[in-house]
């Protein structure tokens, strides 16, 4: 025999267990997305600080091979963790994300290679920490650790800001995305 | 008024059955993310597990990924209905007084 309030109570514990569910799926795709990311700023950024006439060739192939691995880890994904079904407002999501970043750093301003390197992943980032407050603590954590060292770096290293970026962001992301499969 | 399901009412078998419940058919969560979820002991879990199995709420698949044994377990469509009727019953319960 159970009451209203243990009714209410047993309702509340469903609902609670379905969002850790459905948190945990989220994190599950998110980290395998961090960690592909993760190896490819890393990559980006070693060839910036070793060949950086060649970074202009690296940062396009990193956003190609970015965002074509997230559509791979989506449609890979065994049907438990895919969530909701593919919606293309989140192309539009990546297309209108690169349009206002290369207004601003190519249009409204000018930004040279350390400004560039600097104003990109915190940028990323600020999505990354706006989406966590929706959506996880660990996106929140991530995101402003990696702001804060990008910045630490923008003002404090000198020319070996592209290989302070390279574990930063790159080894940030790779932890960040091994982390978030342990929750 | 139905009845409530005694088998799905004990607390760790409710939190089970909505975590499975919350996933698409067929599809299951492995032991340790069960695990992981409920915050259930390895022992407890696993007691908790066969009884679901045993009254047909739940299918239990035992493989090897690599040379780890995976224990995967899933809702039976018997499970999804009785789950659905308890969550049923819960809400008609808050609606009109007690059972």
């Amino acid at each position: 025999m159970i009451d209203s309030k243990q009714a209410s109570a047993a309702l509340a514990e469903i609902d609670d267990i379905v969002q850790r569910v459905k948190q945990s799926q989220l994190y599950e795709l998110a980290s395998l997305a961090a960690i592909w990311w993760g190896v490819l700023v890393f990559a980006g950024n070693v060839v910036t600080w070793l060949w950086p006439y060649y970074a202009v060739y690296a940062w396009p192939a990193v956003d190609i091979l970015g965002v074509g691995g997230l559509v791979a880890i989506r449609l890979l994904s065994p049907p438990h963790v895919q969530g909701a079904a593919f919606d293309i407002r989140l192309v539009l999501v990546f297309v209108l994300f690169f349009a206002f970043g290369y207004i601003c750093t190519n249009m409204l301003g000018h930004f040279g290679p350390r400004q560039l390197g600097a104003f990109w992943p915190i940028y990323f980032m600020l999505f990354y920490t706006l989406a966590g407050l929706w959506f996880g603590t660990a996106f929140v954590a991530i995101g402003l650790g990696i702001i804060a060292l990008t910045l630490i770096g923008f003002f404090w290293i000198g020319e070996a800001f592209p290989l302070w970026m390279a574990f930063v962001n790159g080894g940030g992301l790779i932890l960040g995305g091994l982390w978030m499969r342990r929750i | 008024m139905a009845e409530l399901d005694d088998i799905i009412h004990q607390p760790l078998r409710l939190k089970l059955m909505a975590a499975l419940n919350a996933l698409p058919v067929a599809s299951g969560l492995e032991f340790a993310r069960l695990k992981k979820l409920t915050g259930a002991t390895d022992g407890n879990l696993g007691a908790h597990i066969e009884t679901l199995a045993k009254a047909g709420y739940v299918s239990v698949d035992k493989a090897f990924v690599g040379k780890k044994p995976q224990t995967t377990v899933t809702a039976t469509a018997a499970g999804r209905g009785a789950f659905a009727r308890h969550v049923a019953t819960l809400q008609e319960i808050i609606a009109g007084g007690q059972v």
